[in-house]
């Protein structure tokens, strides 16, 4: 079960720059994600989503600022990250990224048999149980090129879902899925939050979704290469002071159109 | 129906030019001759032009190479300073580069990207050497936590590859070496024919096959069979994040991906090497016997004889180890190192290929002269 700390933030970012060689590709990024609350990432293609993402679950080390998870920092002085903190989180890939070699309930079991003390019996309880909670149940047995793209998807929320994180990312979450499903998604995203506390840093582009699953949400801009506005964006179509999120918010740029 | 060809025709009264278009201007013509004498006009033109109005016939049919040629005459005036006045061509055609324009000074206004202070270990990119002196020591790490029980390696996953580049592999090992002790007997009798030394042929194929030919066979149809397909399945789980999801979980890939094929093809090779002797020299048996009239019995106590010091065998075996596991762990850095598109594997795939066959051939000239340098031969 997962505990309940409402004052302090899961996820503390703190004046992130991350850097591929020597270029920027993201500066001055500061954020916190409180419990039980969904943070999403937006912005225009190239403005840095995935590589902030990739960041925070440690595939990238950033070039400067901090990272923290409740207490602990991601990124000690070691040249590693500290492999106690990542059961705490789990991550679902824009491509789902299920291990082609494994049929999806050894994907979602995998992670169980590694790090809990589970049975076997237990095991396949639990997976029955993650898969159905995504909407899967009987595709234990199957392999993911026999799952189309978007119950891809669904089987790898599954298999992030697992070991039961305090904080789930994820990117593009709806993307590739039908708008039942995405639908559904979206309140599954609700529904965990709201029943189990878990915490959400989703990237996402679907607007429909945004509104309806943040709590909170970070703009980014590949001109500034970081935060354009960081706050709740019920009101950002209407009230944000930025022509580029409420062109965004509105799906224009403010040029011509392109009529026949 | 038929087309007129593009031409223009251009006039200039003071500093301001007119343009008028005519003919079709449509893909199926060449634009050079319209071009031509657009080029012509302003190599001779006087007194600095400032203004130039475009203006179309009247039925005039375009299609997008007028695009094309306004988006290109357009970029020219204004790098001339002459203000190119567009308002009486079609208003669909304005607009469309008008939005063209748009976008070109959004990828224009872009910031170029700000220099790193301090660069990120993890990002940059890292020293060749250094890259494989870590995965090198992450390879014994896996391999120590192996030993000592503590791996992330499935025992299935390795039982799978095992299946898959020791007994999947005999049919080609067969063949090949078949065909390999065969062509020796055959190179070889010529010569020992001249001497009256035919049945040497025993030894030359038995001794050829034991210590050299048979673990390099194998070690090359390893390299091109088993060590691209373990590039070619690592990078493609790189490319499809499948790593990266390893390592949110925390297994490492080396433990995972790795440590199994290499394992693998340490304990398959040797085996398939000591059927590689066997089949090498039932090649030779065959030449034997059938081309050059020994009985089986006569060639087969020959080879015995040549072969009494079992240390001969043992020499290629240790060889051939040593050539497994320099396929598995090149195929597999090549796979885990791969970049991030489909062209970037092909690349890994053929270059693990090609760094397997030459280092297996210079490990198997090394140890040659160690062998001889040590007195082992």
């Amino acid at each position: 079960m997962i505990e309940k700390v409402k004052d302090l933030p899961v996820l503390e970012v703190n004046d992130l720059q991350i850097a591929y060689g020597s270029k920027v590709v993201l500066q001055q990024v500061t954020f916190s994600v409180h419990p039980a609350t969904c943070l999403v990432v937006m912005g225009p293609s190239g403005c840095g989503k995935s590589t902030l993402l990739k960041a925070l679950i440690g595939l990238i080390r950033p070039a400067q600022g901090s990272i923290k998870y409740s207490d602990a920092e991601l990124w000690g002085t070691k040249d590693s990250i500290d492999p106690s903190l990542l059961a705490r989180f789990g991550v679902l890939f824009q491509g789902a990224a299920l291990w082609s070699s494994m049929s999806i309930f050894e994907n979602i079991a995998l992670p169980l048999e590694t790090f809990s003390s589970l049975s076997e019996q237990e095991i396949r309880e639990v997976v029955r149980y993650k898969l159905s909670l995504v909407g899967l149940h009987g595709t234990e047995d199957l392999y993911p090129s026999e799952l189309s793209g978007g119950m891809q998807k669904r089987a790898g929320l599954a298999r992030a879902l697992a070991l039961d994180p305090q904080i789930l990312f994820l990117d593009e979450p709806s993307a590739g899925l039908d708008p039942v499903n995405s639908r559904q998604l979206d309140e599954l995203i609700i529904e965990l939050k709201e029943t189990l506390g878990v915490t959400f840093l989703v990237v996402s582009h679907e607007l429909e979704s945004i509104f309806s699953i943040a709590d909170e949400a970070l703009f980014l801009s590949p001109k500034e290469k970081g935060v354009l506005q960081y706050g709740q964006p019920r009101n950002w179509l209407a009230e944000s002071p930025y022509s580029e999120i409420r062109n965004f918010l509105r799906r224009n740029e403010g040029c011509p159109t392109f009529q026949q | 129906m038929s087309h007129r060809t593009k031409s223009l025709r251009i006039t200039q009264e003071g500093e301001v030019v007119h343009c008028i278009l005519s003919g079709d201007w449509i893909n199926e013509h060449s634009s050079s001759a319209a071009r031509q004498s657009w080029r012509e006009f302003w190599r001779n033109s006087t007194n600095s032009p400032q203004t130039c109005f475009f203006s179309m016939d009247s039925g005039l049919s375009w299609d997008s190479s007028l695009l094309v040629f306004f988006f290109d005459v357009t970029g020219e005036l204004s790098r001339k300073g002459v203000c190119a006045d567009l308002s009486r061509i079609p208003p669909k055609v304005k607009k469309l580069l008008d939005f063209i324009d748009q976008r070109r000074g959004d990828s224009l206004s872009q910031p170029s990207y700000p220099e790193a202070k301090a660069i990120a270990s993890g990002s940059g990119e890292k020293l060749f050497l250094s890259n494989i002196f870590t995965y090198w020591g992450r390879w014994l790490q896996a391999l120590a936590n192996f030993l000592i029980g503590r791996s992330f390696m499935r025992p299935r996953d390795l039982l799978n590859i095992c299946r898959d580049c020791g007994a999947s592999a005999l049919p080609i090992v067969t063949l090949i070496s078949f065909l390999t002790g065969l062509t020796m007997a055959f190179v070889g009798s010529v010569q020992l024919e001249k001497f009256n030394a035919s049945i040497y042929i025993a030894d030359l194929v038995s001794l050829a096959m034991v210590r050299e030919m048979g673990g390099l066979m194998v070690g090359i149809v390893m390299a091109g069979r088993t060590g691209a397909s373990f590039a070619a399945e690592l990078g493609s789980m790189k490319i499809r994040e499948e790593i990266d999801s390893l390592r949110t979980f925390g297994i490492p890939a080396v433990d995972f991906l790795v440590l199994p094929r290499t394992l693998a093809l340490f304990l398959m090779t040797p085996l398939l090497t000591l059927y590689a002797d066997v089949i090498g020299i039932l090649g030779g048996l065959t030449v034997g016997t059938q081309v050059m009239d020994f009985s089986s019995i006569h060639y087969w106590e020959q080879t015995e004889s040549a072969l009494t010091n079992m240390w001969e065998v043992y020499s290629g075996l240790i060889k051939s180890i040593a050539f497994g596991l320099i396929v598995g762990l090149v195929g597999c850095y090549k796979g885990l190192h791969t970049g991030s598109d489909s062209a970037a594997l092909g690349k890994s795939v053929t270059s693990s290929v090609v760094i397997s066959i030459t280092l297996i051939v210079v490990c198997d000239a090394f140890f040659e002269v160690a062998f001889s340098f040590l007195g082992y031969r």
